[in-house]
């Protein structure tokens, strides 16, 4: 049974043309997502639902004459507007309005999915059910009367196995004739207990009289239903204003019999009408065997075991992400810093271009560029190791098991991987914390996330330190990364009672049984989550890096850097870094750089003391050429080494070049040991990189909390330093 | 009648109520509860514990699928202990 789709595109008849839209809707973990991907394969778009960062996946595509727009719903329980998904789902159905919704059923688990369908049927828009995971209910001895359930529920059903592209033909198949012919659509919906009908046709009937254009754009019944349960957003949306009294005078019956909360009730009957229907038609086996992931949870949610085994895996992942992706990244710093840049300056004085603009092509622009690109093997390699835990049900098994530590924080166990992964990269991090549902976990989680001491502060550190703390590395680096995490906490506990003040949201998370996550599914979602970082902070960072460039480089023919407009931006800041012990213009203009990326900060200095670089070869363009596809070929069989080989390997080192023994004799007169320490810490803390910036902007749609971000860390990292300097300086350390 | 976040791993009970106002004035718990509620832990379902160790939260099976709490609620959730 597999799937051929668009195939005949060429022999579609213009009169079908007509665009059907089908709305894709069920409980989380019901295998939709893989569905989707199964009908619509590299068709799928993957975009955010207006003003909020829940991914919505699209897809067009042609079905036996007819235009198919997909729309993927977000993973929802209930229609119930309780989470920013049930009121996405919702109010997409209810203003969108699509032509038919597929409900996707897990098959295993009929009764508690059966929940939303109820409610899916009362919009009056066609259903088709695809009983999804059919396979497995099989397997587990499940009999499923399917052609009971479409009697019962009026509806067409479809058993599918979406892993197995089964049942997807049929499923389109139903679902268009479904909505080319929405007159016979005749769901069987369910008949609510007399009270609460009598009401609802009392409210119905006023509806009706008094706002009778509203029929035109919601089912009335629905309408009444909501007016009951008190649906304060829905009654806004519908710009309703009724009066409580004929509410209570409608319901009066109902409150004198169950008290106030109507909407339980409903939810009530609701619920026993879906348990009812799963008794008719599932027959179940009487012994349950206990399953795999059961057997798997024993383990991996030991209250021993459990955090061993969730560090071991993280060490995994961490390690594999930058073992595999470090020799990539080199090679496209070094593609672009070395033989690239030479071509480009060849290229431009061929066609007699000025001197300036070789300069700002490979100074700035590829330099800038080339910088970012180093970043994306790593941000690729991590996000697919994360779509595999993801998708492989370990993930969920993470947040249960760190859920306790993390309360300290103010947040919970989901908030660890995010944070985790900070340490490597911040911009994936921040990326990560995609999977927090809860809007204030996220933010607070981005918030925290830039103290985590990420892979591109090592290099700063690794100068300093070689200037100054020779005799203590390995303490005096642990204790960068100590301090990050230490302030992380500190701050968490602020900003719980100042900015997220409120109780901390409860955990409350299904964990899904594990699962192979099939290759295709994990490549088209490494690209989804890839690829945005691939075109936004490119494009960002082409422009700040041509800015910076300029900033160098004017007022025109400036002898001197000091004089550049960036050296003078130095002498600006220079006194407000007097207290914390490094008030020169040198060390604030290579702090100023700083913020585009953090080991900026070392390159600039290099610039400003002018260090002695080593000259350049002359070298041709076939060499150059040459030399990137050999490079490359290094960086392959590294990759490939460093995955094989173990400990040994310190896969996240930072390398040290020629140039970083000329720049260390100059440190070490311009620093002592205290102010090295204190400017370390700074730039530990001083402020998120521009990329991390740019990705806080594009997860949260605002500006607003990489401002409070560029504030905290401002501000904590001048206390900090300040701290650091004075104490230091009172003491008598390292003067 | 004894709190859900005292059963321990393999034992079944039903759910009799769940003590949470529904009415509340923290919006935040009433969301919760209710969201809870959609899951499927209701009233009069038979759920069983799966792990409860420790200090974090608790899982429980509840349908046919796999749904972690955190403690906090599952002590405002009175069951009544089925013995098989």
């Amino acid at each position: 049974m597999s799937l051929e789709l668009g195939v005949k595109s060429s022999e579609l008849r213009e009169t079908k043309r007509k665009t059907i839209t089908v709305a894709v809707a069920g409980n989380p973990n019901s295998g939709k997502s893989t569905l989707i991907n199964a009908i619509a394969g590299s068709r799928l778009y993957v975009g955010n639902w207006p003003g909020v960062t829940v991914e919505k996946k699209s897809a067009m595509f042609e079905y036996e004459g007819s235009k198919i727009k997909l729309v993927d719903l977000p993973g929802t329980y209930s229609l119930s507007p309780y989470t920013q998904e049930e009121i996405i789902a919702r109010d997409y159905l209810i203003t969108e309005k699509p032509d038919v919704i597929i409900n996707v059923v897990d098959a295993t688990n009929i009764e508690r999915n059966l929940y939303l369908t109820i409610q899916m049927l009362e919009l009056g828009i066609p259903v088709v059910i695809a009983l999804n995971i059919y396979d497995e209910a099989e397997q587990k001895g499940y009999r499923i009367n399917t052609k009971a359930m479409e009697e019962m529920l009026g509806i067409t059903v479809i058993p599918t196995v979406a892993t197995k592209k089964s049942g997807l033909n049929d499923l389109l198949k139903a679902a268009t004739e479904a909505a080319a012919n929405p007159s016979r659509y005749a769901p069987k919906q369910l008949h609510y207990s007399e009270d609460i009908e009598s009401a609802a046709t009392f409210i119905q009937t006023h509806l009706n009289e008094h706002h009778s254009s509203l029929q035109k754009r919601y089912p009335m019944r629905w309408l009444a239903f909501k007016v009951m349960e008190g649906d304060s957003h829905m009654m806004k949306e519908a710009g309703l204003d009724i009066d409580i009294s004929l509410i209570e005078q409608a319901t009066k019956h109902l409150t004198r019999a169950h008290g106030d909360d109507i909407e339980s009730i409903m939810a009530d009957e609701r619920y026993a009408f879906a348990a009812g229907l799963t008794r008719e038609m599932v027959k179940r086996p009487e012994i349950r065997k206990m399953e795999l992931t059961e057997k798997i949870d024993k383990v991996v949610l030991n209250r021993f075991l459990g955090i061993p085994i969730f560090l071991a895996a993280m060490w995994l992942v961490f390690k594999l992400t930058f073992d595999l992706s470090q020799p990539f990244g080199d090679w496209i710093d070094g593609a672009t810093a070395g033989p690239l840049s030479r071509l480009a300056a060849k290229a431009i004085t061929a066609v007699n271009g000025p001197l300036w603009v070789a300069s700002l092509a490979t100074e700035g622009v590829l330099a800038g560029v080339g910088f970012v690109l180093a970043f994306v093997p790593v941000i690729f390699a991590m996000m697919f190791f994360i779509t595999f835990l993801e998708g492989s049900g370990y993930m969920a098994r993470a947040a249960f098991v760190m859920d306790r530590a993390m309360h300290s924080m103010g947040l919970h166990g989901k908030s660890f991987i995010p944070m985790l992964l900070g340490f490597g990269c911040n911009v994936p991090g921040i990326y990560a914390t995609r999977t927090l549902e809860n809007p204030r976990d996220k933010a607070l989680t981005a918030l925290l996330l830039p103290l985590m001491s990420c892979g591109a502060r090592l290099p700063v550190y690794v100068v300093f330190i070689g200037a100054f703390f020779t005799t203590h590395a390995g303490t005096v680096l642990w204790s960068m990364y100590v301090m990050g995490i230490a302030l992380a906490i500190l701050m968490g506990v602020i900003f719980k009672r100042t900015l997220f003040r409120g109780e901390s949201p409860m955990f409350i998370m299904e964990l899904p049984p594990y699962r192979m996550p099939s290759l295709r599914n994990l490549l088209i979602h490494t690209w989804e989550k890839g690829k945005h970082f691939l075109i936004k902070a490119g494009t960002y960072i082409f422009a700040v890096s041509i800015i910076v460039w300029f900033l160098l480089n004017l007022p025109w023919g400036v002898e001197s850097k000091k004089d550049s407009y960036l050296g003078k931006t130095g002498q600006v800041i220079a006194p407000v870094l007097e207290p914390i012990g490094f008030g020169n213009w040198e060390a604030a203009s290579a702090l100023v750089t700083g913020l585009i990326a953090k080991e900026i900060v070392v390159g600039t200095m290099a610039e400003i003391y002018a260090v002695e670089q080593e000259e350049q070869e002359e070298t041709t363009v076939s060499e150059d050429i040459r030399e990137i596809g050999a490079s490359f070929t290094a960086a392959v069989g590294d990759s490939i080494r460093n995955v094989f080989a173990t400990f040994g390997v310190t896969s996240i080192s930072a390398e040290e070049d020629d140039s970083v023994s000329g720049l260390r004799t100059v440190i070490q007169k311009a620093f002592t040991p205290l102010t090295a320490y204190a400017f370390m810490a700074f730039v530990l803390l001083y402020m998120p990189c521009v990329v991390v910036a740019i990705a806080m902007k594009h997860e949260f749609g605002t500006w607003k909390w990489f401002g409070v971000a560029f504030g905290y860390q401002m501000v904590l990292a001048w206390v900090v330093a300040l701290t650091i300097y004075q104490g230091g300086k009172l003491l008598g350390i390292g003067i | 009648m004894s709190p859900l976040g005292l059963l321990s791993a393999g034992e079944k009970a039903e759910v009799m109520e769940i003590r949470i106002p529904k009415v509340s004035l923290n919006k935040s718990v009433k969301d919760q509860t209710c969201h809870a509620e959609d899951m499927g832990l209701r009233a009069g379902k038979v759920v069983e514990m799966l792990n409860n160790g420790g200090g974090g939260p608790i899982l429980l099976k509840i349908n046919e699928s796999r749904i972690a709490i955190s403690r906090g609620i599952a002590m405002r959730v009175m069951v009544k202990r089925i013995t098989s």
